[in-house]
Formats: structure tokens, C-alpha cells, sequence
């Protein structure tokens, strides 16, 4: 299986360990990733905050790239993974805006014909590679571990758009848990929102959403947490000092990429998988679940 | 088929304060049976205690929407057999980020009051000329998701925004604080511009998308707010982080093809702001996580991206 | 002591124009509905609102065919009033912010209608009330109008002869309340829960006619119950007159469009009470399907029917699910409209001083036997205006005099009888009973054995009511004690209803006597008016208003 692989902006500079975890589990489940290098940032939504026809335009060159490699695009992250996918369907819906769009490639000599697919990895290992493959691959089964399953906003909605599960009840994270020997853990905020884009704007939001979610997590016994997600990982991982306050307990939830636990339970070390970049250490729960 | 579905009431009056609890009803339900139906029979036959909110039952008025297995949606045009097959059962309980009046009837006044403070009335610049305004139908089209509103409050339950900040403007204020800065006989557009760029403002949407998905009849706050932020940018109403972040991006999009995260805080922080960053920074540099040295390679094919962005700039 | 000038009660279209109207006078007014605003009923209207205003049209056309639809029974007098302040009203609504969707040139759209002879419906997509309700809301908003949300209203005082305020049901708390006013204009809307299969909301109880009735107004023309010709199978909910309007078939199961041997020239576009009656005979002689017969609108294709018609496409997909992009829609007769009401002159007084009515609930009468489409909506904002303006002059030019105490525990007296009471009938018993009876009974096609069945049962039921019990003894959001209440008011309505269907022996309008099929102008060209003495309802007439058009034969 061949994708055009688009890691996207923050897997290549803050959450490298993403990144890095991708092309080795990747390698693992036989996938051929040809990145993307010329590949512009998808704007994590805010071009629209600024032009629609730029969004259109600037991911239409993406997806333009992508047909012309003749592969359907991966990405890593779940704000790609929407933009990319809302941009397609918009373009796919209305005639006026792709000619647009398509007036404009033509400029650097691309054009978008409709025709590409734009997957997530969490959907490639549970749609193409299967649940019973990465069965079949786990070295480490994680038993025991109690992982509530992050999935956050953009890899379910708009469902129209990025059309991968039902927006409601998820489960794929919850049966790759499973497959890798942990066992999930349901709670209420798993398809809400970590507040990544409020960040800069109004960060102490940002950090009411990292702590309520930490926390509902926590409640019903998650000790780790698990996402599809880099923006969510590094939002989830880096601020809990913060979100701890606004919830008023001492927060020390591990956070991981998907690429990074699974690469872990097929037997890639902790420092190939990149641990060591997480603000909060999964050393300690790993030990006591004596996986370290 | 008989299926249990279960309330989550509370009584204010009865013991316990408003403690709410989990109450299941046997149903007989029907292919096509709607929960609202299925509330009503509940009412008539099983317990006449059970209070909701109804009125059209055909997702017009936007009285019953409820949370139905997690998801704020409308009772009278979900149907229950689709819902129990989904996920094996079937728990009603009340409209999030509101409090509880009664069982699923849940006080909205904070709905009602954001809407009454973005004073929700067209506001022209001048008397229609004899024969009423000349509007086109892309100008009409222009607001017609937005006039689709009918105040149901399903988006406002699902906003993570407002969950954690009850003051945020929420998705379906700004709706209809599009459908008069979309409005082409609205005079009042900058001033409103004004007013939702301030603190509570657009800018303090997440873009989680709940409001977009869970719409019941496809207004697309969330889309509405993009607008709103284009329009707000387009009057020059930048100094605030929201804008400043996006414009940080879009010049860093411009300068290297993709997001040089350093700049993009500092611009987006404020010089003051992001000096308050530092330690968060310095912690992240310990794992490794601040990209080194802190200068972006700029993309391969990067005048491609600027000969788009000057293209649409130019079509501006 | 709460005291206001006016006191609108029910905040759909009328009672929300009337409140404009009046605040505009300067006075302080208040808005009294056991429901938010835009929860009202009138946000349901779909297709449209009638104006001539086009040069190629006139008033007067549309004055005619009004008068024509009500079968002669409109009082001429008040059509030509409504026809002729159709286009200002129009432009006003697009000054408050409304905007209806456009033809080529940018000015307001009209479309085809049924019975009417020049396309003079406009309309705002199939959402034509939702958007007028909407905006006459943030109007009210504008306006500083006070708003007492969820409260119903239990009682009018009428004290003298003098409406001197109302007693309400503060809903979320269960406490009572009294409002004082010089004045109270009722715009309760329609009683469309007398019948089963109705295009009404739940809320449609009739509330304000009971009210008017008991406090001693009269009702007028109750008889006349209009049924939509297209309703969906199995909710009854509205498909609106626009579908038709803008091209739809009705077929049977031969997939004949059988309006042919019914009104061969309008076809689909008849009169609803034709088009109503033309169906249930397919039905009834077996060509139908499945008790429907089919609205095809395939043929409109998919881009119009998204334009103009979206609405119905995703009711129909939502709630019977059938998609009409690819299937026709299994429509049936349905209870709808209220030609019928309280008894008002074309500025909404009734009877009664202080008391006004307008919109569904009042009787002005410019239905008459049969409303035409697009004709209520335009009625709730040309009366309610009118109702509004006169109502502030009348509370400009006099005293508040309070009432006394006793009005409220005269209400409170009647609650508590039915919260203490643990052992009697369930509500919802009755109500079943009393609305199955209704549409067997009271539906397209009347006789005389069948409506005195229906009044006995009415009355029967009635007095069962007297035994009602609740579950709910709550004082929070008690919404059983609601529905009690509401089923007292249906019950006196629906006496009314077949009182005067079996009195009147012609058939006119949406009144069809199977008895009596023949229009009788000689002895039935008059209205029927009820009103209560000693618990009872009793009946009475008046001439019809005729100005310009004299009575005809009517054909489509």
C-alpha cells in the first residue's frame, strides 16, 4: 500500500516524535510512505479565517500534488486530515469554486480533478492494513494499561466531510487498544475538543478544555491517554501545568501519539518511539504496568 | 420491539433537591417511531410526571431538542429504532451547558439574552425606494443558512467553547450576527464586526465543530464564524490575538510554505504575552521539542504557494 | 402589582404584530404566551403570504378570489380591507428585515397559488413563516417588549362588562399570576388538537377562543374547519400548497391526475376544500394508495426542488422516508386552519371593551367558508396590526382599573380541584377520544348521524372531564397540569365545532354535508355564532357583509 504521506507542520517541528514513530510503524505494517515534500500547511482552518478561496486554493494544490503522484494522501494529524477533506468536498460540490481554484493552479501548472482520497493513519490501519494484522504484530501487548481513547474534533466532523466513522460512537482507537493488549476506557469527553487553536487566542480556554478532558479521562480510571493527533497530543502533553490549575488538581497524565503506542507494542523501544519528548513521562505507569 | 429507554430526570421539588437520576420506561416502539412520540407515550401511559418541551413536532420550532445517547439533537425527527441500533440503547437526558429546569427541560435564557445582546434586528442605512429593495438572489442566498436558524440550542449544548467559558458569544449568536453583516441593506455591519472581536468574541471559537455537525437544519455556525473572522480581518478589526494569529500564519505559509511555530507565537502572543511563554518554551526546548536552530527551511516549490496567495490576494 | 397598558396573549405572527403595533403607540405593552415566541405555531407556515403587487395585478382581483374561496361567506367589507393593505404590510415586513426570495430582477418572487388567478404568493423559500416569526421576534426585542415566556394563560377578568387583565400560569414555578391592563388582545391562533390528524402543532388548543368564550365574547362560523389537502400519512404534518405551486401533481394509484374530472382548469391549484374533498373521494372509492393519495413533484427536478422547496423534501425524508427528488409523497386531507373564531370587526374588537382579537383565533371573517393559501398569513399581519393600533387607542384614552382577588382564587380554585384530585380519568384518555370522534365524525365529509354522535360524545366527554386527574402534582414545569387544562378548552371548542356543523344544513366551503350537498344561499348565506349560557353553548346567526361581489355558482 502506497500513500503520499503529508505528516503536516507540527509533526515535523513539535511533535517530531510523531513524526518519527509514523515512518517506523509505517515500515512495520508494510506501508510505502512517499512524503509530501513540497507540500504546503494546510492551514489548520484558519485561512478560512482569512479568504475561503485561499484555503480552496492552497489545498487544492495539495491535493492536486497528490493526483498527480496517483496515490490517495495520509496524514498523521487530524486537523490535516479535516482541512484537506472539507476542502475536497467543497471542491467536489461546487462547480463555480473548483473552477476557481483550478483558474488558479493553473498558474504553477497543477489542476484538481476530483479524483483523490484523503486518509487518516488511524483509518488506513483499521480500514487497510485490519485489526487482526496488527494483532498479529504486537511483541509488547500492553496489559493491563488503561488507555482512554482520545479522538478528538477533526477526525470525526465534519463526518460529512472527513466520512471515517460514525461522529458518535467511535471506536476504532478503542479496538486498536484492545488489539495492542490495553484495555480502553470510556469516557464522556472523548470526542470533544482539546482546545489546540486557542492556544494563542485564549489560552486559558485552551487549558479548561485540556483539564476537563484529562479529567474526565482520569475519573473512570484512565491512566494513559491516546490520540490520533499531534496538535491534540502536544496540547494534551505540554500544558497540563496550566490545565491543572484551571481544574484545580495537580495534573500527570501520559499522552501519546497512535503511531507512537502502537510502534511501542510491536516492539520498538521507548526512545525510537520518542518518549523522552513528552512533558509528562509515561516512565512511571509503564513501569508499574511493567512494560519498562 | 420492546426496548428500555432511560430519562434522566430531576424533580427540583422532590427529594434530593435537583439531584438527577436515571429513570427507564419499557416501550413498545415502532419502525418510524420518533422519540418525541415516544416521550408523548411515555407521558400519557406510563408517568404523566415526565416533563418536556414540545410544540411543532415537524423541526421547525426548536422546542425539544434533548441530548439522545450523547448527542444534542432534535426529538421529533429522530428516530428512536435508529438510535437504539446505533448503540443498544437509549438515555435521554437534558441539553448540555444549560442548567435544568425539570427532567429535559433546561432554562435557555442565556440563549435568549446573547441573542437579544447582538440586537438581532436588521438595522439599513436608508428607506427602501418605492417597491420594496432591489436584492439579488446570490444576495439573498449569501445569508441563507443563517436565516435557517430556529434557535433550538442544540448548537449552543454541543460548543466546547462554551462549556468552558458560559459567557462565549456561542455558535448560534454568531449565526445570526452573520445574518445581518451578510445582509446587503445592513448599515450597522462594522460596529457588530466590533463588538464580536472583543473578549467572548469569534475569536474564541475552538472550531470543534459540534455546532456544524449537530445542526438540525444546517446553519453551520462554525462556518459562520469563519466568516464573520474574514469579515472582521476585511474592516481592519486586527488587534486582537485571533487575528494576529491568523495573519502570523498566513505570513508564515507565505514566507516558508508552512508554520514556523516560534514567530507564529510571538506574533500571535504579543511581544508581553509570549515573554509569559518562556518557561513553557524552555521546558519544551529541554525535550526537544522547539525545532533547532529556530530558523525554517523554507519548503520545496515555495514560490508556487506565494504565486497562489498572490493570485487570490490579486482576485481580492 | 403588575400593570401593563396591553396585554397580548399568544406570540405567533398576530400577536406579535399586534404588540409592534401597540408599543409603537408608545405604550407599555407585554407578551403573555405559554411558549417562547418563536416556539408559535405560525413558524410552521410554509408557502407563502398573498400581496398584489404587481402592476398586471390589483386588489381587487385578489379581494375576488378570496371571496370566491370563502364560498360568498366572507364578509366583504374586511376582504377589501385585507387585500388592500396586502402590499404595504408586505414592505414593511422587508424594512423589519425579512427578506423573501427574488425573482430574475431582484424584486420580491411570487408564485402560483391554489385558487388564486394571478401568482401573488410571495414567499421566503418553503420557510415563509419561520422567517416572518423570526422577524417579528427580534422586532419585539427591538421594541423593549416585555415577554412572559411559558406562561399560560387560565383566565381573562372580565369584570362590568370591562376585560381588565388576565390570571396566568407561570409555568416554570406553578404559581399564578395576575396582570392588570386596560386592555388584552387574544392571537391564541388555531384549535387544530380537536382533531387527530392534524398539520398543527401540539400547542394548538384553541386557548384564547375558550377563554373568549367563557368570559362571555361570542365565537362565529365554527363550523368551517379547514383540511389541507397535503399532509403526510402518518403525522399529519404540513406539505405545503407551494409544491403544488410550483408544479406538483396529484395522482392516484392508476397514476391519473384525477383534479382533472374535479376542477379541470386550476387542477391541482383548486381550492383547498376541493382538492380536500376530491381526494378523500379517490380514497374512498379505492383509488388511493395505501389511504393517500400521491404528490409528485419529480419532475420539478432536484435543483428546484432544493430551491424552493427544501423544507418539504427534508420532512419528507425525515419523517416519512421518502426523498421527493425520487419518489412521489403519499399525502391525505388533514386538519389545518380555523376559518372559524372569535367574533371581531376589521379593527378586532369583540364584544367585549377592552378585549381584542386577531390572527386564527378571531373571526373577522375574511375565510369565510374556505381560506385560500397564502391568506393567513397575510391576515395575521393586516389584523393584528389593525387589532394593535386600536387596542392602544382604546388603552391611550382610559383608566386601569385593578381587579379584585377573587378572579384569583377563582383560578387557583380551579387548579388545585384538578392537582388534588387522585383518582378520576386521565387527561389523555379523553383527549384520544374526543379527537378520533372529531376526524371520524367532524372531518371532509359531514351527515347528520355522525354529527350527533360527535356532539353526544362531546358532551359525554365533557362532562367526564369533570373526573380528570394527573400524575403530576409538581409545581415545576408541571406540563400534565398543562395539558389538562388545554384539553378543557378543546373540549368546549370542539362542542361548538359540531353544534354548528349539524345545525348548518348546506354544504359551503370546507363544510361538506353529505345530507345537504347543495350551497343554499336563500337560508345559509349567514354566519353562525355561538356563545355560552349557564355551561351550555347556544346558537345563533348574521348576515354576510357583501359589497362588490355578489354570490355565484363557484367552479375551478
Amino acid at each position: 500500500m502506497r500513500f503520499a504521506f503529508y505528516p503536516g507542520c507540527a509533526a515535523l517541528a513539535i511533535a517530531k516524535e510523531a513524526y518519527r514513530s509514523t515512518l517506523l510503524l509505517a515500515e512495520r505494517l508494510g506501508l510505502e510512505l512517499v512524503e509530501m515534500v513540497r507540500a504546503n500547511c494546510c492551514g489548520a482552518g484558519l485561512f478560512n479565517d482569512k479568504n475561503r478561496e485561499l484555503n480552496l486554493t492552497l489545498n487544492g494544490r495539495t491535493l492536486a500534488q497528490a493526483e498527480e503522484m496517483g496515490l490517495p494522501i495520509m496524514t498523521i494529524c487530524n486537523t490535516c486530515f479535516m482541512v484537506l477533506n472539507r476542502a475536497r468536498a467543497e471542491l467536489d460540490r461546487d462547480d463555480y469554486l473548483r473552477d476557481k481554484v483550478n483558474h488558479h493552479l493553473a498558474r504553477i501548472g497543477l489542476r484538481y480533478r476530483g479524483e483523490v482520497k484523503v486518509k487518516h493513519l488511524l483509518q488506513v490501519v483499521v480500514e487497510d492494513v485490519g485489526i487482526d494484522r496488527v494483532k498479529g504484530l504486537v511483541r509488547r501487548p500492553l496489559r493491563r494499561l488503561q488507555v482512554g481513547a482520545f479522538y478528538g474534533c477533526h477526525i470525526l466532523r465534519p463526518s460529512e466531510a472527513v466520512a471515517f466513522e460514525d461522529p458518535d460512537r467511535p471506536r476504532s482507537l478503542d479496538d486498536l487498544i484492545l488489539a495492542i493488549g490495553a484495555e480502553p476506557v470510556d469516557y464522556e469527553g472523548r470526542t470533544k475538543c482539546c482546545g489546540f487553536q486557542l492556544d494563542l487566542v485564549s489560552p486559558h480556554l485552551a487549558y479548561r478544555m485540556i483539564g476537563k478532558r484529562i479529567m474526565e479521562c482520569r475519573d473512570r480510571g484512565g491512566e494513559t491517554m491516546i490520540t490520533g493527533c499531534p496538535l491534540c497530543h502536544i496540547n494534551l502533553d505540554s500544558y497540563q501545568g496550566y490545565a491543572g490549575k484551571e481544574v484545580g488538581f495537580k495534573l500527570d497524565m501520559p499522552t501519546f501519539h497512535l503511531s507512537q503506542l502502537l510502534g511501542f507494542a510491536m516492539g520498538f523501544s521507548e526512545e525510537e518511539m520518542g518518549f523522552a519528548k513528552h512533558l509528562v513521562s509515561p516512565e512511571r505507569v509503564l513501569k508499574d504496568r511493567g512494560l519498562l | 420491539m420492546r426496548i428500555k429507554v432511560k430519562i434522566k430526570r430531576c424533580d427540583p421539588t422532590g427529594r434530593g433537591g435537583c439531584e438527577p437520576y436515571l429513570q427507564a420506561y419499557d416501550v413498545d416502539v415502532k419502525e418510524g417511531m420518533t422519540i418525541l412520540e415516544t416521550l408523548m407515550w411515555i407521558k400519557e401511559n406510563l408517568d404523566g410526571t415526565l416533563s418536556f418541551r414540545r410544540s411543532c413536532r415537524s423541526a421547525i420550532c426548536g422546542s425539544c431538542a434533548l441530548v439522545v445517547n450523547g448527542t444534542p439533537k432534535l426529538a421529533c425527527k429522530t428516530q428512536i429504532l435508529r438510535e437504539y441500533e446505533g448503540a443498544r440503547e437509549v438515555v435521554l437526558s437534558p441539553l448540555s451547558n444549560f442548567r435544568v429546569i425539570k427532567d429535559l427541560v433546561v432554562d435557555l435564557s442565556p440563549l435568549w439574552d446573547k441573542i437579544g445582546r447582538i440586537e438581532p434586528w436588521l438595522q439599513p442605512g436608508s428607506e427602501p425606494p418605492e417597491g420594496g429593495w432591489i436584492i439579488t438572489k446570490d444576495e439573498v442566498e449569501r445569508i441563507d443558512r443563517e436565516s435557517r436558524c430556529i434557535l433550538c440550542g442544540i448548537c449552543n449544548s454541543g460548543c466546547n467553547s462554551q462549556e468552558v467559558d458560559p459567557e462565549f458569544i456561542g455558535p448560534s449568536a454568531a449565526a445570526k450576527v452573520y445574518r445581518f453583516v451578510g445582509d446587503v441593506r445592513e448599515d450597522g455591519k462594522r460596529r457588530r464586526l466590533e463588538r464580536v472581536s472583543g473578549p467572548h468574541g469569534i475569536w474564541d471559537c475552538s472550531r470543534c465543530v459540534m455546532c456544524n455537525e449537530y445542526c438540525p437544519k444546517r446553519v453551520e455556525p462554525m462556518t459562520s464564524i469563519e466568516k464573520l473572522r474574514v469579515e472582521a480581518i476585511r474592516e481592519g478589526l486586527v488587534d486582537n490575538a485571533g487575528a494576529r494569529h491568523v495573519e502570523a500564519l498566513v505570513d508564515s505559509v507565505n514566507r516558508v510554505g508552512r508554520l514556523d511555530e516560534a514567530v507564529y507565537t510571538f506574533r500571535s502572543l504579543g511581544f508581553l504575552r509570549s515573554i509569559g511563554m518562556i518557561p513553557l518554551g524552555i521546558r519544551l526546548e529541554l525535550h526537544g521539542k522547539m525545532p533547532l536552530p529556530h530558523i525554517f527551511p523554507a519548503i520545496e516549490g515555495i514560490e508556487e504557494v506565494r504565486e497562489l496567495i498572490r493570485a487570490v490576494e490579486e482576485e481580492e | 402589582m403588575v400593570i401593563h397598558d396591553i396585554v397580548v396573549i399568544g406570540a405567533g405572527l398576530a400577536g406579535m404584530r399586534a404588540a409592534i403595533e401597540a408599543a409603537r403607540a408608545g405604550l407599555n405593552v407585554a407578551l403573555v404566551s405559554k411558549v417562547h415566541p418563536v416556539r408559535s405555531h405560525s413558524v410552521a407556515a410554509q408557502g407563502g403570504i398573498n400581496a398584489a403587487l404587481k402592476e398586471d395585478d390589483s386588489w381587487e382581483a385578489h379581494a375576488f378570489d378570496t371571496v370566491k374561496g370563502s364560498d360568498y361567506l366572507a364578509d366583504q367589507d374586511a376582504v377589501e380591507i385585507l387585500c388592500k393593505e396586502a402590499p404595504e404590510n408586505i414592505l414593511e415586513l422587508e424594512r423589519m428585515g425579512a427578506v423573501f426570495s427574488r425573482d430574475e430582477r431582484g424584486r420580491i418572487a411570487q408564485r402560483p397559488f391554489g385558487a388564486l388567478s394571478y401568482p401573488r404568493t410571495c414567499y421566503a423559500a418553503d420557510r415563509t413563516g419561520h422567517t416572518l416569526v423570526h422577524v417579528l421576534y427580534e422586532q419585539i426585542l427591538r421594541a423593549g417588549i416585555w415577554i412572559y415566556e411559558e406562561w399560560m394563560v387560565v383566565s381573562l377578568v372580565v369584570e362590568d362588562g370591562i376585560c381588565r387583565g388576565v390570571i396566568c400560569l407561570n409555568l416554570a414555578t406553578g404559581r399564578l399570576h395576575r396582570l392588570h391592563s386596560k386592555a388584552v388582545i387574544l392571537a391564541t391562533g388555531g384549535y387544530g388538537r380537536v382533531f387527530k390528524h392534524t398539520t398543527n402543532a401540539l400547542i394548538n388548543t384553541g386557548d384564547g377562543m375558550a377563554l373568549a368564550l367563557q368570559a362571555g365574547a361570542r365565537l362565529m362560523d365554527m363550523e368551517f374547519v379547514q383540511f389541507h389537502p397535503t399532509t403526510l400519512r402518518r403525522t399529519g404534518i404540513l406539505i405545503t400548497e407551494g409544491a403544488r405551486g410550483e408544479g406538483g401533481y396529484l395522482l392516484n394509484r392508476e397514476g391519473e391526475r384525477f383534479m382533472k374530472r374535479y376542477a379541470p382548469e386550476m387542477m391541482e391549484l383548486a381550492s383547498r376544500d376541493v382538492v380536500s374533498r376530491a381526494e378523500q373521494t379517490e380514497i374512498d372509492e379505492g383509488r388511493g394508495v395505501d389511504g393517500c393519495v400521491l404528490l409528485d413533484i419529480r419532475h420539478l427536478g432536484e435543483k428546484k426542488i432544493n430551491e424552493r422547496l427544501s423544507q418539504i423534501r427534508q420532512l419528507a425524508i425525515d419523517f416519512e422516508g421518502i426523498d421527493p427528488v425520487h419518489d412521489p409523497i403519499p399525502v391525505r386531507p388533514g386538519a389545518h386552519y380555523s376559518m372559524g373564531g372569535i367574533e371581531v370587526d376589521v379593527w378586532g374588537e369583540t364584544g367585549i371593551e377592552g378585549l381584542y382579537a386577531a390572527g386564527e383565533c378571531a373571526c373577522v371573517s375574511v375565510h369565510g367558508a374556505n381560506r385560500l393559501g397564502g391568506n393567513s398569513l397575510l391576515e395575521t399581519i393586516v389584523f393584528g396590526r389593525r387589532a394593535g393600533r386600536r387596542a392602544a387607542e382604546y388603552a391611550s384614552s382610559t383608566e386601569l382599573k385593578p381587579f379584585p382577588d377573587v378572579f384569583l382564587k377563582e383560578a387557583a380554585h380551579e387548579i388545585a380541584l384538578i392537582l388534588n384530585r387522585d383518582d378520576g380519568e386521565r387527561a389523555s384518555t379523553i383527549r384520544h377520544e374526543l379527537s378520533s370522534t372529531m376526524n371520524g365524525c367532524v372531518g371532509v365529509f359531514r351527515e347528520e348521524k355522525g354529527l350527533k354522535e360527535a356532539l353526544d360524545r362531546v358532551r359525554e366527554l365533557r362532562e367526564r372531564y369533570r373526573k380528570v386527574c394527573i400524575d403530576d402534582k409538581g409545581d415545576v414545569f408541571n406540563t400534565d397540569l398543562q395539558n389538562a387544562l388545554e384539553l378543557k378548552n378543546i373540549l368546549l371548542l370542539a362542542e361548538a365545532i359540531c353544534l354548528g356543523a349539524l345545525e348548518r344544513r348546506e354544504s359551503r366551503g370546507a363544510h361538506y354535508r353529505k345530507d345537504y350537498p347543495k350551497r343554499d344561499d336563500e337560508n345559509w348565506l349567514k354566519h353562525s355564532l355561538f356563545c355560552l349560557k349557564d355551561g351550555e353553548i347556544r346558537i345563533d346567526y348574521k348576515d354576510v357583509t357583501i359589497t362588490r361581489f355578489p354570490p355565484k355558482e363557484r367552479r375551478y
